[in-house]
């Protein structure tokens, strides 16, 4: 009995030794925010933003509470706020670009922030011979040189005119910007293969209001540094919350028990049926608006890109007669339960495209919402098509089919090519979906062409310019059908006389600065290619339909409170953590 | 002696001889065959109720409802409402999914796929399976050898992890295929079973005697001892079939079967991510699960069923 006792006391003494660290780092529910994670990050060990399997570690909060961007889009004012920079400022020519730093900014160890940095940085990318580094292959396309005229100053040269390199690629214009890694635990390293992570010397570190406290592949945490450097200069107040969580949430089912149960503070999209749920269940859960559609639209509209190198989908007549067989007004109803807008041309309907999507409109080159099935099937009837027993059109005995790709990572994916396929089928067209997973799709399936039709967002790019957009599906990202397409860009390897003419005048617009006034005309003339050759079919705007719970934390982004969009996996999400209030 | 001889023999032998005379006139009652059983006779009832449905479904209802967007969305099935407060209406008697799939449709083309998959894989694994277990247990020797060490091999691949490499690696995914996929590794157990009873066959008397009186070896396995193991062969066809329907509702409701003609598997995917379970669409996963289930419970009383019939002494447990 002795002995028993003897080691339960030391079984119990060792529990207590276990537990005694993680009770005193315990921060209470009403303090800490979590946020839900998409996806599991397959090694939480590797904070190197650069690398292939570092960029899919940002979203964890490692760019929402720790790396701060330089500036941010902000999606309402149309304005570029400033954050670490201040300002960033070509010379008339466009071709050199002179970026300020913000004074004061500190890494979380101490260490300054400074021009040393952004040179590190950018010089570490153009130097990279692979162009594998994240980044690499747009700053040697762009940059000639980089160079610091004092600690808060950095002169960028570019190769040519680019009236774009501020919000390409430091404004958070979608999801990412180029973030700036400290030269002083850098330096020295290889960055094809660091991994920025030693708890033991505090690594990881950025400038944010928030470090590392653990990383595991579906739960990561961060505290709040106290001693940050936009509270010592007056920037802004440091964040109320004293630690944020990022949970992976694989699926809809646990994401909508998690809010509604207070669980989580932060819901990723989630279907109309489903918001319901939680409203029945959770009267304190937001949205973007408070009505239908409910939903902030995110810049990537929804689209059909069509491989032009597999027949019969190389002829153009039968890539519009597709698109003219799509009721996109249809699909808003019954795969998006009215949570989003049909499509009118390649570009996302914010206020500020709206001039682009005007010229488009009054061309003729707009999409309709609704089908026009016997337009579609004279076009694939005067291609010798003809329509048997089945109801399928049929040639020299092969029945004219298509195949879709699909990315099943989410149901709003693979329900609307449900409709889509029943729509082509009701038209005559034997269409099949083919679902595949995300590291599938994006690994090889659609960059290297793998497939007839695939559905997508491979035009997502402009936000608040047309060229961005465009610009994907130009004659210099064509490669051959088996290699990876260059950015996801042109996919489905257009490549007529047509992508020539389309190509040239889309450098045009290119050049042009930002808000000239020929560009609409431009867009106009250039969209009249894609319009009579269809590389791709617009479908529907996208739709995030997040969820925020107002138990704890009051200041979420919605339409009314627009500071700016709601993505808070985006490395812009700084602007909410700061406006968050508690609750109680 | 008159008086006293019947008096004892009727006391003494009145149980036996009132259940002796009825065992005898057993042997010519014809419908007192171990195969008219009361399992194997509810069991095939019930899987013939639910082929009913499947076969008489699409004369009385229009099965195109099964495909997305042909009914409206999210209707309760008659006498329910939905969390919207929307009533169930007769044009939809059992309710419709989100995508606007009729639940009655779906399960009258639903249950008949399900079936299809397990008949085809059992079907295959059976041929499979009695050809190599009869040539393993009776011809011997190498032939056994590689035949048990291919079958043992082939065991030990857990299948699911395989079956789902392989449904990922397909393009496209019908049911045909669906069920060859999982025919291919539903022949080894099989094999062995068939093994193992034509080990212990081979030595018995009837065996002997066609052997001596010079059969080939075909017409001993297959004329003189595979009568005897039809029984054998229909209880391990079904269990071959409940393996199969499980793997393929396994695969589907993980979102690898076949896309556009609905399985049970793939509604009760659908409902999962569909968040069916919080929006309390019962009907949307309840009806295909319930329909499974008796579909398992309808094929386990066939299995006991035909347990008994070729195990004697399990149908005087069963009598008595």
């Amino acid at each position: 009995m002795r002995r028993r006792a003897l080691l339960l006391s030391l079984a119990l003494a060792f529990l207590a030794l276990q537990m005694s660290p993680v009770l005193s780092q315990e921060v209470a529910r009403e303090d800490t925010v979590i946020f839900d994670f998409d996806r599991t990050v397959a090694d939480p060990t590797n904070f190197n933003p650069f690398t292939p399997a570092g960029t899919t570690n940002r979203g964890s909060g490692a760019h929402q509470a720790m790396w701060e961007p330089l500036f941010i889009l902000n999606y309402t004012t149309g304005q570029i706020d400033p954050w670490l920079g201040l300002s960033f400022e070509p010379n008339e020519t466009q071709d050199v670009w002179t970026l300020k730093l913000r004074d004061g900014v500190k890494w979380s160890d101490g260490e300054a922030f400074n021009a040393d940095d952004v040179v590190f940085t950018i010089n570490m990318l153009l130097n990279d011979s692979t162009r594998t580094l994240a980044n690499a292959a747009d700053m040697q396309r762009h940059v000639k040189s980089v160079s610091k005229t004092d600690d808060l100053t950095v002169v960028f040269e570019l190769n040519g005119p680019n009236p774009r390199f501020q919000v390409d690629y430091f404004s958070v214009r979608i999801v990412n910007s180029l973030l700036i890694m400290p030269e002083h635990v850098w330096a020295g390293q290889d960055p094809l293969t660091f991994t920025f992570y030693d708890t033991e010397r505090g690594w990881p570190i950025g400038t944010g209001p928030y470090t590392l406290t653990s990383s595991e592949t579906n739960r990561f945490v961060w505290d709040r540094n106290d001693a940050w450097w936009g509270a010592a200069t007056g920037f802004m107040d440091l964040p109320e919350p004293l630690r944020l969580i990022w949970l992976s949430i694989t699926n809809e089912e646990t994401r909508v028990q998690l809010i509604s149960n207070n669980e989580i503070d932060a819901a990723n999209s989630v279907s109309l049926a489903a918001f319901e749920a939680i409203k029945a269940r959770n009267p304190s859960v937001i949205t973007w608006q408070d009505e239908l559609p409910y939903a902030w639209a995110d810049p990537c509209p929804r689209q059909l890109d069509i491989n032009t190198t597999v027949k019969p989908w190389d002829n153009a007549n039968m890539r519009r007669a597709l698109s003219l067989l799509i009721d996109r007004s249809e699909i808003v109803d019954i795969a998006y339960e009215g949570t989003t807008s049909a499509s009118v041309s390649m570009f996302v309907q914010y206020g500020s495209m709206q001039p682009f999507i005007d010229a488009v409109v009054e061309a003729g080159y707009a999409v309709p919402a609704t089908a026009d099935v016997a337009a579609g099937q004279a076009l694939i009837e005067a291609e010798g098509w003809k329509l048997n027993n089945d109801g399928l059109y049929e040639k020299d005995g092969e029945v004219l089919s298509v195949e879709i790709l699909v990315n099943n990572a989410s149901t709003e994916y693979t329900r609307t090519i449900d409709v889509v396929v029943e729509q082509l089928r009701a038209a005559g067209i034997e269409a099949v979906a083919r679902p595949v997973d995300n590291s599938t799709y994006w690994g090889s399936a659609a960059p290297s062409g793998d497939y007839e039709v695939a559905y997508g967002w491979l035009s997502c790019a402009s936000v608040n310019e047309p060229w961005a957009s465009m610009n994907r599906y130009t004659a210099q990202f064509i490669t051959p059908i088996g290699q990876n397409a260059p950015g996801n860009n042109n996919t489905g390897r257009w490549n007529t006389e047509a992508t020539a003419a389309y190509s040239e005048i889309v450098a045009q617009i290119g050049a042009l600065p930002l808000g000239d006034p020929r560009v609409p005309d431009l867009v106009a003339e250039a969209y009249s290619y894609i319009h009579a050759e269809t590389p791709f079919i617009p479908l529907v705007q996208a739709s995030k339909l997040l969820v925020f719970n107002t138990t704890y934390w009051t200041g979420w982004p919605t339409a009314e409170n627009s500071y700016n969009h709601p993505a808070f996996w985006w490395n812009s999400a700084h602007q909410i953590i700061h406006n968050l209030t508690r609750a109680k | 002696m008159e008086q006293t001889s019947p008096v004892p023999v009727a006391a003494i032998e009145s149980a036996p001889t009132l259940q002796k005379p009825k065992r005898v006139m057993g042997r010519f009652n014809r419908w007192d065959t171990p195969w008219l059983n009361t399992k194997l006779l509810s069991g095939l009832g019930i899987l013939s109720a639910i082929l009913l449905i499947g076969l008489i479904g699409p004369l009385i209802w229009d099965t195109s409802l099964a495909l997305t967007r042909a009914a409206p969305r999210n209707l309760p099935p008659v006498g329910f409402t939905n969390w919207r407060g929307q009533e169930g209406v007769w044009e939809h008697p059992l309710g419709t999914d989100n995508n606007g799939r009729d639940m009655l449709a779906v399960l009258i083309v639903g249950a008949p796929n399900t079936f299809l998959i397990g008949f085809i894989a059992a079907s295959v694994g059976i041929v499979i399976g009695t050809i190599l277990g009869f040539c393993a247990g009776f011809i011997g020797g190498v032939v056994d050898d590689f035949i048990r060490l291919i079958a043992d091999i082939v065991i030990t691949i857990p299948v699911l992890m395989v079956l789902i490499v392989l449904q990922s690696a397909f393009k496209q995914i019908d049911i045909q295929t669906m069920a060859l996929l999982i025919a291919a590794f539903a022949w080894p157990r099989a094999t062995r079973q068939i093994r193992a009873q034509v080990l212990s066959m081979r030595e018995s008397g009837y065996v002997r005697m066609a052997k001596l009186s010079g059969a080939s070896t075909f017409d001993i396995m297959f004329k003189e001892m595979m009568p005897n193991l039809i029984p054998y062969l229909f209880a391990s066809f079904i269990a071959g079939a409940t393996g199969a329907i499980l793997a393929a509702v396994g695969l589907e409701t993980l979102g690898l079967g076949p896309q556009r003609i609905p399985t049970l598997g793939s509604t009760i995917y659908n409902a999962i991510r569909g968040t069916a379970l919080s929006l309390n669409m019962w009907w949307w996963w309840g009806l295909p699960s319930l329909l499974l289930a008796t579909m398992f419970i309808g094929l386990l009383l066939v299995n006991l069923g035909l347990d008994e019939i070729s195990n004697p002494r399990l149908r005087q447990a069963s009598k008595s």
